[in-house]
């Protein structure tokens, strides 16, 4: 499965602009022989929307500039953040992946990051599930960006037997103290190491790069193999187009060695995550 | 608060380069004063976007701070950039021989914004974007003049403290002679930051380093080795210029206000 991590830099608020971008960048990828192509979180509209995302949300269904992606996913599979409108007025920060021309699953963010510097909550709707899907390379599970950081819609990949797991994020760097590197990007590591290693299956993670309103988004995009090593890594802070040739027969390679997944018992999880929320105190 | 110098440096780089572009600018404008700060600002622009892009605005007044002007000049020597010196005298006395006073606050400022009022003029003639040099030190203890020194377009080095500009500044090889210049808020000759405050910039970081970024409380800091006093005024300084780190209140009557939900952010549609 050859695999091209699209770390970009969105216009903000500017869908044209960047499906312009998109359809540009998947055609490098497909001139490079890419099986898929990656994009970061909400690639379609830049991630400081705030009150502009009712303006840039969509309908995927029925959308004639999201069909042009459709229609870009013949010959090369695609997974690219975007404003999902549903419902009339219900705007998600979702992820989609597009293959063989149609779309093939839709992801919604479920962990809105609200605090700090993150408002998410302010402008999205939550997200309710972590659903695998079968796409041509086998079962596979979107997450968006703090998605990743629980432990738990982890575990759910992992339940879902996950042979892949494609993380799209829009991560800012914070902390000067790494060396080369903000310090948050050991923290995405960190998971993408543990996840991929305990669920032996593959983490891909494109991150974006560029400003916005002075936030550095950070790049350093990823892939983890089905043993837990470090494929491929993306410049820092920067633009970059990385292409990774991943083997898929790692995955079964890596179960016959680590049994974690033939091992694992979502009975007794669901039991006692049932018993956990039942006694939850405020 | 050891930074990666060039990591940063690469960063402040890109963000220079990168809001330039998105607002259609290629040049960028700046007050030299022959201080560390200003420095490190041109040092950055200048490799950001090229030295020929960045013009250091020299703007003392009559010959108060002799020496400034001198390392200003050597310092945009060194990076190649093209400077314009323009004294700013006659329009201070102007005002000042209508209005006199021997406050030396008072005038501080009018000079601090008369040099505000040349940049934005000069932004507009040579179609450049102005930027800012205020550190995150004197940003939080609000050693700046509101609409003076601290207007600016975009500010590369609002996150960093004194002492991590000065770590750049030795990365960026700047002249020895910036390097080891007692920093100065320059409203009149002979002050200077530290005798004003009465703290050393190492210590007024690691204060603030702790109350800010780590945020501990002021007993917490006190706790950990800082005198009492120092502490208290540090963090009286931090409460009492909170209205220079923001745009002043709207009094919210309609529906939708700006500031309140009226919300976009700075680089929409860019």
């Amino acid at each position: 499965m050859k695999t091209v991590l699209a770390q970009i830099s969105p216009h903000l608020g500017d869908v044209e602009k960047n499906l312009d971008l998109h359809l540009r960048t998947i055609a490098t990828a497909r001139k490079k022989n890419a099986d898929l192509v990656v994009f970061p979180e909400l690639s379609l509209t830049g991630y400081t929307l705030m009150d502009l995302v009712p303006d840039v949300a969509l309908e995927p269904d029925n959308h004639p500039q999201f069909r042009k992606l459709v229609l870009a996913s013949q010959k090369i599979d695609i997974a690219l953040g975007f404003v999902e409108e549903r419902g009339k007025g219900l705007f998600y920060n979702s992820a989609a992946y597009l293959s063989a021309g149609r779309i093939l699953h839709i992801h919604r963010k479920a962990f809105l990051p609200t605090g700090g510097m993150f408002e998410e909550a302010k402008f999205f709707a939550r997200g309710q599930t972590f659903q695998t899907f079968t796409s041509r390379f086998g079962k596979t599970g979107l997450m968006i960006c703090r998605d990743f950081l629980s432990p738990g819609a982890g575990y759910l990949y992992l339940a879902g037997r996950a042979d892949i797991i494609i993380v799209l994020s829009a991560a800012p760097g914070r902390g000067m103290t790494a060396g080369n590197a903000f310090a948050t990007s050991r923290m995405w590591e960190l998971m993408g190491e543990t996840i991929s290693f305990f669920s032996t299956a593959f983490v891909i993670y494109c991150n974006r790069a560029g400003f916005e309103d002075g936030k550095a988004f950070a790049g350093g995009s990823f892939v983890f193999g089905p043993d837990g090593r470090r494929r491929v890594k993306a410049a820092e802070a920067e633009e970059a187009l990385v292409i990774a040739d991943l083997p898929l027969e790692d995955i079964r390679a890596a179960r016959k060695k680590w049994t974690f997944l033939r091992d694992d018992r979502p009975e007794v999880i669901l039991h006692s995550l049932q018993k956990i929320v039942g006694t939850h105190e405020d | 608060m050891k930074i990666d110098a060039p990591f940063v440096e690469k960063v402040l780089c890109a963000f220079i380069r990168e809001e330039l572009k998105k607002f259609g600018f290629r040049k960028g404008i700046l007050g030299l004063s022959g201080g560390l700060d200003s420095s490190v600002c041109a040092a950055l622009a200048a490799k950001a976007i090229g030295r020929k892009n960045v013009l250091g605005m020299i703007l003392p007044y009559k010959n108060t701070f002799g020496r400034d002007v001198e390392d200003a000049r050597l310092l945009a020597r060194k990076l190649g950039i093209p400077t314009r010196l323009i004294d700013i005298a006659p329009m201070v006395d102007a005002y000042f021989s209508q209005y006199p006073t021997d406050n030396r606050i008072r005038i501080g400022n009018k000079m601090a914004r008369e040099r505000m009022s040349i940049l934005y003029d000069h932004s507009v003639i040579e179609r450049a974007l102005v930027l800012g040099t205020s550190n995150k030190t004197e940003l939080l203890i609000g050693y700046g003049t509101i609409h003076g020194d601290m207007a600016c377009a975009i500010n590369p080095l609002g996150d960093l403290y004194k002492t991590q500009v000065r770590a750049l500044a030795a990365h960026l090889r700047l002249p020895s002679r910036i390097l080891k210049k007692e920093p100065t808020a320059g409203l009149w000759p002979g002050q200077t930051d530290e005798g004003e405050i009465g703290l050393s910039y190492e210590e007024i970081d690691r204060i603030l380093y702790q109350l800010v970024d780590e945020r501990k409380t002021p007993d917490e800091v006190i706790a950990s080795g800082f005198g009492k006093d120092a502490v208290k005024r540090i963090e009286t300084l931090l409460i009492n210029s909170e209205f220079k780190r923001k745009m002043p209140p709207i009094a919210k009557i309609s529906a939708r206000t700006i500031g309140h939900d009226f919300l976009y952010s700075y680089d929409r549609n860019r």
